[in-house]
């Protein structure tokens, strides 16, 4: 089973904090979005899963391999496309999928650029050179070359990117087609809340380098509590919740397994909080807003 | 071939191909052709005036042997730019282009080490202007033994084993000034300055005070390959005129040099890339 963590993992550039003690496990396939706005450090996370930053402190491990100390072998089974992509200009797409296929030391290289370049609809200008290329283009041969040697943990950073509807709408399609397999774990970094809730699994959002909240996508553990004022702080027990986050008169929260909504309005009450509705919840715009206003 | 190799191959083979389509190799390729076509030109046409050039040596004519040297060092002494600015356009923007144009975001992520990118692109960038100088070798030669009827002379051999040693080191000097900049024109604009600007202003202050050639220079290393012919130094505050060519000693002396400055370059270029990152 491919593996992911992130702990303790800081990221300074200068005086900027990009991340901040930043830490999570993704230790099973399926589709994990990191959303959060412009800046909120989901590029820096993903060059540090990619050897392309080297953290400032902790550790980032794929398959348990340190991935700043061993990076050779740690990405020897992941495929990434970070940043917009751009490739050495005077070397056709057919060339450069070639390099990446020797590269990953795939052993059938014209049927490996035939299956990546099929998935990615790319075959009609596989004979073009990379400068030549349009945005979009370049960002479905990106795609295709982190798709190359049928890795066990993709990385895809804004693929959607500068595309048209369709292109975006071909891109998703093509993520959910390959997390239908349920046997890889894909982390696709984006801004776009539908593209996210569209493709995803499991939803980790970010604002200012730090984790703001971490939800599945499918299960509704996730309640809003509405306040009849303005609360005070809470600090809820793990008993009952694993993460929550007050915004206003609404405290935003993942329940514990087997918390039941009663405990947590007692809990409230307890605490001088006086609850109006508890709602089952799942409505990551709203929780989106409240993280990052 | 084990896994390291075959990566290495690749990217060694594609760095290469990469360079050899590129616009400053066919730039690099017209220069090269027009230079050579020039000192055909030249050599043929004042092959038998050569004295004229030579007024030092109050002499009416050259033996064979002696013209031969002559016009070898002269074709050398212009063919030192050639690897110089293919240098420049080939490893100037070597490494900061993998930055500024983002190829670093494609390359980084795969599962190749960074000094067997840096060591392989090194390698093609080495052997491209090696091709561009070649073709300006083969001229030369062609011109030789059409004019003088007779077989090329060692110090051919030896020249161009040197010029080949100097293609190194100039890479390798070039890569480094590349590893330390983002950006390709400060690249470009600090590899000019320091070897035409700095490298000569240093030499004529240690010439003109210190009455001294700094040997340790790279570019009077490189002399070195036109010396082979003929040991004229052409540096106003230190003329030097002798239709022998350099010992032994000396070129061992170039040699070192050049090996120096290609392996601390190398070493300086590798440190940096392991550590460069991409904002």
């Amino acid at each position: 089973m491919p593996s992911i963590c992130l702990n303790g993992i800081t990221k300074r550039f200068g005086s900027v904090t990009a991340l901040d003690a930043v830490s999570f496990t993704i230790d099973g396939p399926g589709c994990v979005g990191i959303l959060g706005p412009n800046g909120a450090g989901k590029t820096t996370m993903l060059k540090i899963l990619t050897n392309i930053v080297k953290p400032s402190k902790g550790i980032a491990t794929l398959d348990g391999i340190s991935v700043s100390e061993y990076p050779e072998r740690a990405l020897a089974r992941v495929g990434a496309l970070v940043e917009q992509p751009e490739f050495y200009p005077y070397l056709t797409a057919r060339e450069i999928l070639s390099f990446v296929v020797k590269i990953k030391m795939v052993k059938d290289e014209k049927e490996e650029i035939r299956r990546v370049s099929e998935l990615t609809s790319i075959g009609g200008y596989l004979d073009r050179k990379a400068g030549e290329l349009s945005r979009g283009m370049k960002q479905r041969l990106g795609l295709a070359v982190a798709l190359v040697g049928d890795p066990d943990i993709i990385i895809l950073d804004e693929p959607t990117f500068g595309l048209d509807p369709s292109g975006m709408k071909r891109i998703r399609d093509i993520i959910k087609e390959i997390n239908a397999r349920k046997n890889k774990i894909i982390i696709l970094s984006t801004h776009l809340i539908y593209e996210a809730q569209e493709v995803c699994d499991r939803i980790i959002i970010v604002n200012k380098g730090k984790i703001g909240y971490d939800l599945n996508n499918h299960t509704s553990d996730h309640v809003k509590i509405e306040l009849e004022s303005t609360g005070g702080a809470v600090d809820f027990p793990k008993q009952i919740a694993n993460q929550w986050k007050a915004d206003g008169n609404v405290i935003y929260l993942q329940k514990a397994e087997g918390a039941k909504n009663s405990e947590i309005i007692d809990y409230c009450r307890k605490n001088g909080l006086e609850v109006k509705w508890v709602t089952p919840y799942n409505d990551i715009e709203s929780i989106y807003v409240s993280l990052t206003k | 071939m084990n896994a390291g190799m075959t990566k290495f191959a690749a990217s060694t083979s594609y760095y290469f191909r990469n360079y050899y389509r590129s616009r400053s190799f066919y730039l690099m390729l017209a220069m090269s052709l027009l230079v050579s076509g020039l000192m055909m030109f030249f050599t043929l046409r004042y092959v038998n005036s050569l004295t004229g050039f030579l007024p030092n040596l109050n002499l009416t004519s050259l033996s064979m042997p002696t013209k031969e040297s002559v016009f070898g060092f002269l074709w050398s002494y212009v063919l030192l730019y050639l690897p110089v600015f293919s240098s420049v356009f080939f490893g100037s923007s070597a490494i900061s282009s993998e930055i500024e144009n983002r190829t670093a975001f494609h390359i980084f992520a795969l599962p190749i080490s960074r000094s067997s990118l840096l060591i392989s692109k090194y390698l093609a960038a080495v052997m491209v202007t090696v091709v561009i100088s070649m073709i300006y070798i083969l001229m030369q030669a062609a011109t030789f033994i059409y004019v003088f009827q007779i077989p090329l002379i060692s110090g051919f051999f030896y020249s161009v084993a040197l010029l080949i040693i100097f293609i190194f080191s100039m890479t390798a000097f070039t890569f480094m000034l590349s590893s330390i900049f983002n950006k390709n024109t400060y690249a470009y604009i600090s590899v000019f300055l320091i070897y035409f600007l700095i490298f000569t202003a240093y030499q004529f202050i240690a010439e003109l005070l210190y009455k001294t050639t700094p040997f340790y220079l790279l570019d009077n290393a490189a002399g070195i390959i036109e010396k082979v012919y003929v040991n004229i130094s052409l540096s106003p505050f230190n003329f030097n005129f002798s239709l022998n060519p350099v010992g032994f000693g000396e070129i061992a002396q170039s040699v070192l040099v050049m090996a120096i400055y290609a392996i601390v370059s190398m070493a300086v270029s590798l440190i940096i890339f392991e550590r460069k990152e991409v904002r």
